[in-house]
């Protein structure tokens, strides 16, 4: 099959641009994603004969634009190793993407970044007991005559003012164990919503 | 809801009822044998009333890859270029006959509830 010059131009400033905003997914799978596409223009356009620049035109629209394209395969490619790697930082990275398509996302990626905040803080504050045993730990502090305030500190800063340290050397196991469930978890939790988001969203968006 | 409000919710369910569908065509469609993309958009078609875009069909076929219902592989065609072809893997065939034994349980039941309506015109 003959491709005249302007259409080849043509298709490969579509596969270009394509390829260009599937950089971040690994290299075989967004050249296979090319390929077959430009498998798929080629044929349509030589079904009704010869290739043409006007035929090209025409299968690219049909395609829709490779901005929106790409988007397709990022988020599903995101979601995909969210749920395989298991990681907190690729699941976070999957629940941003989501965020940015729907206010479940965005209300799932709360959760999570909670989850993990607390998570992590309450593992640090049990490491930082240890270097700061006067002042880290979890603090009931008086905020006003009927008010008190809950706080996790870390122990830089001096021991407040009529503040009491609620779990003393025991924050060192519990914020250990609390924390460690808690990025568990949260990770199951995400783990689970990123398997609901990649079953519901199986048929087209939209 | 005035008329015009009906008929476009009517509109967008078929738009829902045909998306929800098109899992199962392309799954029914690769049920005998293996086809490429094109092949696939073509047999939809032709034999049901699903248009689908081509711009969601390729990446759909990426997530039932991903999900393990298709595998694919490239074969070299006598057009000078290598088409990737999709078949059915074990748990696509299975997930094939769990949805149409729920789609044939579904129509049916349906099939009976909408029967007045059909006396009716």
């Amino acid at each position: 099959m003959t491709i005249p010059g302007d259409a080849e131009q043509k298709i490969e400033i579509y596969l270009g641009s394509l390829r260009a905003r599937l950089r971040s997914m690994n290299d075989e799978s967004a050249r296979d994603i090319v390929e077959e596409l430009r498998s798929h223009i080629l044929d349509k356009a030589a079904a009704s004969g010869e290739v043409t620049a006007s035929g090209v035109d025409a299968v690219l629209a049909q395609l829709g634009s490779p901005i929106e394209l790409a988007s397709e395969y990022l988020t599903d490619d995101l979601m995909m190793r969210a749920e395989v790697s298991r990681s907190p930082v690729r699941i976070l990275e999957g629940l941003f993407r989501w965020s940015s398509l729907s206010l479940a996302g965005f209300a799932v990626l709360l959760l999570s970044l909670t989850g993990y905040f607390l998570g992590v803080s309450l593992m640090l504050t049990a490491v930082l007991k240890l270097f700061h045993p006067q002042t880290a730990g979890l603090w009931v502090i008086p905020s006003g005559p009927d008010d008190v305030q809950i706080s996790l500190r870390m122990g830089f800063g001096g021991v407040p003012p009529d503040g009491h340290d609620v779990l003393g050397w025991w924050i060192v196991p519990v914020g250990q164990v609390l924390g460690c469930g808690l990025i568990v978890l949260t990770t199951r939790f995400a783990l689970w919503c990123v398997k609901q988001y990649r079953r519901a969203h199986l048929f087209p968006r939209g | 809801m005035d008329i015009l409000d009906a008929q476009e919710s009517g509109d967008k369910w078929e738009v829902q009822l045909r998306k929800g569908c098109i899992e199962l065509a392309i799954l029914a469609a690769l049920w005998n044998e293996k086809l490429y993309g094109l092949e696939i958009l073509r047999r939809l078609e032709s034999d049901s009333d699903l248009i689908v875009s081509e711009g969601t069909v390729y990446p759909l076929l990426s997530r039932l890859k991903a999900l393990g219902l298709v595998r694919s592989e490239w074969v070299e065609s006598d057009a000078g270029h290598p088409r990737k072809y999709y078949a059915l893997t074990p748990a696509g065939k299975q997930r094939a006959l769990q949805m149409s034994r729920t789609w044939v349980r579904f129509s049916s039941s349906m099939d009976k509830l909408l029967a007045p309506l059909g006396k009716g015109k």
